[in-house]
């Protein structure tokens, strides 16, 4: 049992977050968010990496190598809070892999992987990251029987949320448009299940990282607030919540290569577990910064944001608990 | 990243079914606590006839030179076959790895081959009235006299204290050095009339741990384990033991009464409710976490050679799951939890103890906080 990635895998994630921690870093993010604009050339950039197509078939134009990898590069995203369409654009080529037609993975795969288009996957009824602004959108009924592919900017009205760190569309009535996919729709509503957990696990990482730095750093009553045994348990807690859910998540990468039949339980296991870390441990870090944690100055909010949506975002954590019960008990 | 095991894994694994499959272990009786140490045993004869009392043992005393791993197997399946702890559990876990990393060829020779074989019985002497969490606080003092020492003082929590024949014992030697640094560690015979057992009633009723008062107790001086002043690094290795493959067993545990929780919700219908499907759920994704992380745990040691943050929250994850999973279990089954007898009314009790033996949580959050994460002590 190697329960960790290996050597190659751990490069191609250092080599990403020192990638991300050069170009992406919070001073930007912040700029972005509050013009409500990505950084393209960071997107053309990191699609020239091979990026969004990490996890594509070779044989579509994508890099070949898996979903453990591809998990691995947005943990590194969600801990640098990037901006732009790479985890809408990953889980739409992954859905497009699992539940498209022939022709509908020679159509957008290579396009995907190149970054040349962005996609965007989601449920009917809910929220989509980059739904209202992406070239090729898929749309799936929640319980995996049927999925739509549409195509076009606008295939479905944008939204405004709580999370200015990305843009999101609504997606009402879509299943009744756009083309039928023949393929495994369960299964690409699991693999993307799985990806933005990856992304909570870096989210949950960051404001980690950066609220040990902030209590180690901020004096009251003469010493550092993170000498406080109330303060360090909760920082305990946040540790605990976010290996949690890096074990659960990494199963899941696991299984979404190697062992499909236990994916929809390890999808579940690392959603409920990333969702509920990602909100618990964003506003956990909100408050141990305290009253500057609170500003809009302070970077964590973001951190928040994103988490309360990705959270959200194909199953609440009591929604895959319920979920976790019913496949247990049949 | 492979979470398959490997062919030597599997290998033992299957040697382990099959020799539980023709020995397996019956049932343990819950109503005497005589009764049931008897049994337990008479399990750890049987694993040790078979070869399988102690597999993290090196092989020239006893052991199979069970890798980490395999460890973790071999208590998953122990757990899996509803097998009984045995008997001298504290003497596989913890006096015989700490007597084979410090104990002299004589000390070898003389204790470890009853530990196996559960002839002799171990207990541990570490905890006192003022040095709960704080082991450096121990006050029982050890006087030499001769080629002996005189040891007197007050040891709690002691399990198994009325079967032992031994006592891992941390004494004070050195009443003028640094708190950790006058300590000593003996192996103290337990029969001897200046050592008085009392038993403490539990929450459950049952006694499980007794109070030792030591008045002028002898223990030769051959009986000390590494040199005078040793005891608190003695004693770490002591520790270091403790949360060992151990907490794999609990998993399993707490993995069958999860099962038998769903049984009855699905019996009783309220499984269809779903608060109590949620409930349910959060409780199978924590229990699946603690396997997850406590696997992850040990592969990082293999891989790497250095503990990850695992291996100290997997304790603290496992109470507080034991507890939740306890008082869930009263509100989907009703009040008949909280009879008599009922097994779950006695799991209500004796898990409000998890999260103080072996390590309060509060001491484990103090141990992630500082040592994990480097927040600034006080």
């Amino acid at each position: 049992m190697k329960f960790d990635f290996t050597e190659d895998q751990h490069e191609i994630k250092r080599t990403a977050k020192d990638l991300l921690a050069a170009r992406s870093t919070l001073e930007k993010q912040r700029e972005a968010a509050e013009a409500g604009e990505y950084d393209l050339a960071l997107w053309a950039e990191l699609a020239d990496l091979g990026w969004p197509g990490v996890a594509v078939e070779e044989a579509f134009g994508g890099g070949g190598l898996g979903y453990v990898e591809l998990a691995g590069l947005l943990e590194e995203a969600g801990y640098a809070l990037l901006n732009g369409p790479f985890l809408s654009t990953a889980i739409c080529a992954a859905a497009i892999s699992e539940a498209g037609s022939d022709s509908q993975k020679e159509e957008w795969l290579g396009r995907l992987a190149s970054g040349e288009a962005t996609g965007a996957f989601g449920l009917e009824g809910e929220i989509v990251p980059d739904g209202a602004s992406s070239d090729v959108v898929v749309v799936a009924a929640p319980d995996g029987s049927s999925a739509r592919l549409l195509t076009g900017e606008g295939a479905m009205p944008a939204l405004q949320t709580i999370d200015p760190t990305r843009r999101y569309g609504i997606a009402e009535g879509e299943l009744a448009e756009g083309e039928e996919m023949p393929g495994d729709v369960a299964a690409a509503i699991d693999l993307a299940t799985v990806l933005v957990s990856a992304e909570l696990v870096g989210v949950c990482r960051r404001v980690l990282d950066m609220t040990v730095e902030y209590v180690k750093d901020r004096k009251q009553f003469g010493r550092p607030v993170g000498s406080f045994q109330a303060v360090q348990h909760r920082c305990a807690q946040m540790l605990l919540s976010t290996e949690g859910a890096r074990a659960t998540t990494y199963f899941a990468a696991w299984a979404a290569d190697s062992d499909r039949e236990r994916l929809p339980e390890a999808a579940s296991l690392a959603k409920s577990a990333a969702s509920k870390a990602g909100v618990e441990v964003t506003a956990s870090a909100i408050q141990a910064h305290g009253g500057i944690g609170f500003t809009w100055e302070a970077d964590v909010h973001w951190f928040f944001k994103r988490a309360e949506l990705d959270a959200a975002f194909l199953g609440s954590s009591g929604e895959h608990d319920r979920r976790l019960t019913a496949l247990l008990s049949s | 990243m492979d979470l398959t095991f490997s062919e030597e894994e599997i290998e033992f694994r299957d040697e382990l079914r099959d020799w539980l499959g023709s020995n397996p272990p019956g049932e343990e009786p819950r109503s005497d606590q005589d009764a049931a140490f008897a049994f337990r045993k008479e399990w750890q004869n049987s694993l040790f006839e078979g070869g399988w009392a102690a597999v993290h043992w090196p092989r020239e005393y006893g052991g199979r030179d069970a890798s980490l791993m395999q460890s973790a197997i071999f208590f998953e399946e122990m757990g899996r076959a509803n097998a009984p702890l045995p008997a001298n559990g504290l003497g596989l876990i913890l006096a015989g790895p700490t007597i084979i990393a410090w104990g002299s060829d004589q000390q070898k020779d003389r204790f470890l081959l009853p530990i196996l074989s559960a002839e002799e019985i171990w207990c541990q002497g570490f905890s006192e009235p003022e040095a709960g969490s704080d082991l450096a606080a121990v006050k029982t003092k050890a006087v030499q006299d001769g080629d002996e020492w005189v040891v007197t003082g007050q040891k709690v929590w002691t399990s198994v204290a009325q079967y032992s024949k031994w006592c891992m014992l941390v004494a004070r030697t050195d009443p003028e050095a640094a708190k950790h640094k006058g300590l000593s560690y003996f192996l103290m015979d337990m029969e001897q009339e200046a050592v008085q057992i009392r038993p403490l009633v539990q929450i459950t009723g049952e006694a499980e741990f007794n109070e030792l008062f030591l008045e002028e107790a002898r223990i030769p001086a051959d009986n000390m384990l590494g040199g005078e002043g040793d005891g608190w690094n003695v004693a770490l290795t002591t520790l270091m033991n403790e949360r060992s493959g151990l907490g794999f067993f609990l998993q399993t545990q707490l993995r069958r009464a999860l099962d038998r929780l769903v049984e009855d919700a699905k019996e009783n219908g309220q499984i269809d409710d779903p608060v109590v499907a949620q409930a349910l759920g959060e409780m199978h994704v924590r229990t699946e976490t603690l396997r997850l992380l406590a696997y992850r745990g040990l592969s990082i040691i293999e891989q790497h050679g250095q503990p990850g943050p695992e291996g100290s929250l997997t304790k603290w994850l496992w109470s507080e799951t034991n507890q939740m999973l306890s008082q869930l279990a009263v509100g989907i089954r009703g009040a008949k939890s909280l009879t008599e007898g009922d097994p779950w009314a006695y799991d209500l009790l004796r898990s409000r103890g998890n999260s103080i033996e072996g390590g309060t949580t509060e001491i484990l959050k103090n141990i992630v906080a500082e040592r994990v994460l480097g927040l600034p002590r006080k």
